[in-house]
């Protein structure tokens, strides 16, 4: 039941009075109303923008957010509102409804964000009005087109799945060329050969010239027969060489036997085959030199090759009512005008227009306004009626036309969007990767700086100073306290890929001067780091015992900073002093040598550490990060 | 040939129709009516002022126009009634309700029907119900009209009922009304004959009272 004629409960209830003298048994009790709330208005508030509504017109709709109790979620004590955080514009439309009954959409708002909307105040699209019905489905059949393109050339063009077959990688190859410099090159190939036989079909019928001893001109075809015959031939090997490969390759050969573009392949090189097979047979050759037309079909072999081509096809494809009508349509017109015409010139002696078929060839010539003048009528009435003929066929014929150049206009364009789309989605996958690159450096830069800030805070805590630090929103702060616990709960910590590369670069050479390393430990953690290339966050870890102190990890940082960039603090000027000592040392070995370093002097790690609570636990935590 | 032919025969009709439906559009908008200030109301009706605004604006809400006619009075019926066909009963109504017999339903109409219905006496609500049966208003309820009357009402149940509906059961129920209202067996029911039968029934009495605190 609607429940916009909620209001008018109370007279249908009334009405109800006109039954009682008819009923012959008691009636039941009516419903106690129990809650008599009061209609009172309700303020709400979206973004700002204030509606009212009286609380009645919201709860016509309970199955809704602003009908039911989930509203109160957003009920705002303090101003005694409730206020939604969401786009007042199309909260009006939403508001229209419970008064109205009938939902809107504007035409020109986004449909997603309408979608989303309305999701959001748990209203079901399908009560937008007739009105704006045909709109909203007609926007959102679109939207989701252009979503599952984007899906599909993602699918597409979705990189190498690491256990792909020889079969796969060859159907991938065969379907996008750019993919790989093999299939790029067996392209260009097919593409080349095809049009080499193509102008050698072109070529052949053209007069070469006389042979001596003959007196006519003979078509190169025959003068230079053997020379045309292996060019077909190594052509027509090419194309059933391409043909078979693509069979062996097809995920689906049934499918792809019945495709279009196989069926021209195999009609390109079929009249090769049976001229083999029936060279000697004189009385079919008739027939034969008919199949050679077939060669032509080798043409629409380019239609893998271009875009363009395949677009035509589309459309013609997608147009084939319009093109029936005006088929349809002509032949009406024909037969109509071809009649009239034949029995107007019957009475002119000498008329061409012999019958009715003869007629159409008249019909045909003037409704397309080619008018060889072949066929012309004498009489007046004959002309009279023909060039009625030539004019309504102008018009007979541009009718279609526009739909068929609108259906392809529209779909040229959707083709150029989706190019458009994906030279737009690199760019927008290389953003947002920066930006998540981004981010992960932030918290590796927020370790580093937040030793500074630690030690900062320490160092005027006892100077009695106020703080100076580097300001991080709240968010970033509670963000890098939950990464921090991550990595105390798993013993790994992050780091960036340079730092992860050097590292297991660094193994391998730790692995070979295995002299230098004094502790057994490390090296167990060294050599076990880089056995997992893939995986940069887990590395094992010999006997750490992480009790999570924060200097402690910015003591395991301040190594990794030692082999990035000089040190920021004084405060670390004891490590830093040592580091610097070494860092003249080769460069592929700086962790080894901070691991050298920090190992026999652990001592000079605990001025910093005033609060560190186990000076083991740094040194470990030193070894891991050499480690690192 | 075919534009020749169209160019001769488009012109005239086309004007012609226009015009009418402009005419048709104007006539619809005119027509709007108000009901008298709200003080008048509350004292013809026994509603208080907040009650008559709640009522108001459900009506307005429905009737933009501030009239309802027979078609809307029948569609908003319906909706209460979704199993059955509740268009003959929605029409007597709309007659009952429709004092002024101008095939419109005012807010006043609307609202003084509702007082009675709601907050009237027991008489007033007897002879009001009477006036409902009595279709055409002649003054006797005879057998015919009941027969409608039932009728109608059973055809809000729709068809599919427990026990099944059958065709004589309207015409039972007919006979057993008079057999109780029609006191000296003329065939037809007076109002007072009416309102001293159904004041013997305790429980049409008690029924009248059912409603009332429906707004």
């Amino acid at each position: 039941m609607a429940a916009g004629v909620a209001a008018w409960l109370p007279f249908a209830r009334a009405a109800a009075i006109g039954w009682m003298p008819v009923a012959s048994a008691p009636m039941p009790a009516p419903p106690r109303d129990k809650r008599r709330t009061q209609d009172g208005l309700i303020i709400l508030n979206v973004s700002g923008t204030k509606f009212q509504t009286w609380r009645n017109t919201l709860e016509r709709y309970p199955d809704t957010l602003l009908g039911s109790t989930e509203r109160d979620f957003f009920f705002n004590e303090e101003t005694n509102e409730y206020f939604f955080d969401r786009d007042p514009d199309i909260f009006r439309h939403i508001l229209n409804f419970y008064r109205t009954g009938k939902l809107h959409y504007p035409r020109h708002e986004c449909i997603s964000a309408y979608d989303e909307e309305l999701s959001f105040f748990g209203i079901i699209p399908e009560i937008i009005g007739d009105c704006c019905y045909e709109e909203y489905k007609d926007r959102r059949r679109e939207n989701a087109e252009r979503l599952q393109d984007d899906a599909d050339t993602e699918n597409n063009n979705d990189g190498v799945l690491p256990d792909m077959t020889l079969r796969q990688t060859m159907w991938r190859a065969f379907e996008n060329p750019h993919t790989s410099t093999l299939a790029l090159v067996f392209y260009y190939v097919t593409g080349f050969f095809i049009a080499v036989s193509v102008i050698a079909n072109v070529v052949e019928t053209v007069p070469c010239g006389t042979s001596p001893g003959r007196v006519k001109d003979l078509p190169c075809g025959e003068r230079y027969a053997l020379a045309f015959f292996c060019l077909d031939t190594a052509c027509v090997m090419i194309f059933t060489i391409e043909y078979l490969l693509r069979l062996i390759a097809a995920p689906s050969r049934y499918k792809f036997v019945r495709s279009v573009m196989s069926i021209i392949d195999v009609v390109a090189i079929m009249p090769y085959y049976i001229g083999l097979v029936m060279t000697d047979n004189e009385d079919v050759s008739g027939a034969f030199v008919t199949l050679r037309v077939f060669r032509v079909f080798r043409i629409f072999k380019f239609s893998r090759h271009s875009q363009g081509l395949r677009i035509l096809g589309y459309t013609l494809k997608s147009c084939a009512s319009e093109l029936g009508f005006l088929l349809f349509s002509l032949t009406m017109a024909i037969i109509i005008f071809a009649t009239v015409m034949f029995y107007a010139e019957k009475g002119s002696t000498a008329s061409k227009f012999t019958s009715i078929p003869a007629a159409f060839w008249y019909t045909i010539v003037t409704m397309t306004t080619l008018g060889y003048g072949d066929m012309v009528p004498k009489t007046i009435a004959g002309k009279i009626f023909g060039s009625i003929c030539s004019l309504s066929g102008v018009l007979v014929i541009a009718l279609p036309v526009p739909v068929i150049v609108s259906n392809f206009s529209r779909i040229y364009h959707q083709n150029q969007r989706a190019d458009k789309r994906k030279a737009q989605k690199k760019a927008r996958l290389a953003r947002i990767r920066v930006a998540k690159s981004g981010s992960a450096n932030a918290y590796i830069q927020s370790k580093r700086n937040g030793l500074l800030s630690d030690s900062l805070e320490q160092a005027s805590k006892e100077a009695g100073q106020a703080l100076v630090s580097k300001t991080s929103s709240s968010f970033e702060r509670q963000h890098h306290h939950l990464l921090h616990c991550l990595e105390k709960t798993t013993n790994h910590e992050f780091v960036d890929e340079q730092t992860y590369e050097m590292s297991c670069m660094e193994v391998s050479t730790v692995n070979q001067s295995g002299s230098r390393s004094s502790s057994i430990s490390s090296q167990h953690g060294l050599t076990a780091t880089c056995c997992s290339r893939r995986n940069k966050k887990t590395f094992r870890l010999p006997n750490s015992n992480m009790s999570g102190s924060r200097p402690g990890s910015v003591q395991e940082l301040s190594t990794i900073q030692i082999r990035e960039r000089p040190p920021l603090s004084n405060s670390r000027s004891s490590l830093n002093a040592k580091i610097e000592d070494t860092a003249q040392l080769n460069c592929d070995q700086p962790y080894v040598t901070a691991a050298i370093i920090s190992i026999p002097t652990p001592p000079v790690t605990t001025p910093e550490e005033d609060t560190s609570q186990s000076p083991d636990y740094s040194q470990s935590n030193i070894v891991k990060v050499s480690a690192l | 040939m075919g534009i020749v032919m169209g160019t001769f025969s488009m012109q005239p009709k086309q004007g012609g129709f226009r015009k009418d439906k402009a005419e048709d559009e104007l006539e619809m908008t005119v027509v709007c009516h108000r009901p008298e200030g709200l003080e008048q109301l509350e004292a013809q009706t026994k509603f208080t002022k907040r009650e008559l605004q709640i009522l108001y604006r459900g009506f307005k809400n429905e009737c933009p126009s501030g009239l309802v006619n027979e078609d809307t009075f029948k569609q908003i019926y319906a909706q209460f009634f979704p199993h059955g066909d509740a268009s003959t009963y929605a029409h007597y109504l709309f007659n009952a309700f429709d004092s002024g017999q101008n095939g419109s339903v005012k807010f006043e109409d609307f609202v003084m029907a509702l007082s009675i219905l709601l907050r009237g006496s027991i008489r007033e609500k007897l002879r009001w119900t009477f006036n409902l049966y009595d279709l055409n208003k002649d003054g006797y309820i005879n057998k015919e009209e009941m027969t409608d009357i039932v009728r109608a009402i059973y055809d809000m149940m729709g068809k599919y009922t427990y026990p099944v509906l059958r065709d004589e059961a309207p015409r039972q129920h007919v006979d057993a009304f008079f057999q109780k209202m029609d006191k000296n067996k003329d065939g037809v029911v007076t109002l007072d004959e009416f309102i001293a039968s159904c004041q013997e029934d305790d429980n049409i009495m008690q029924s009248l009272q059912l409603f009332e605190n429906v707004i």
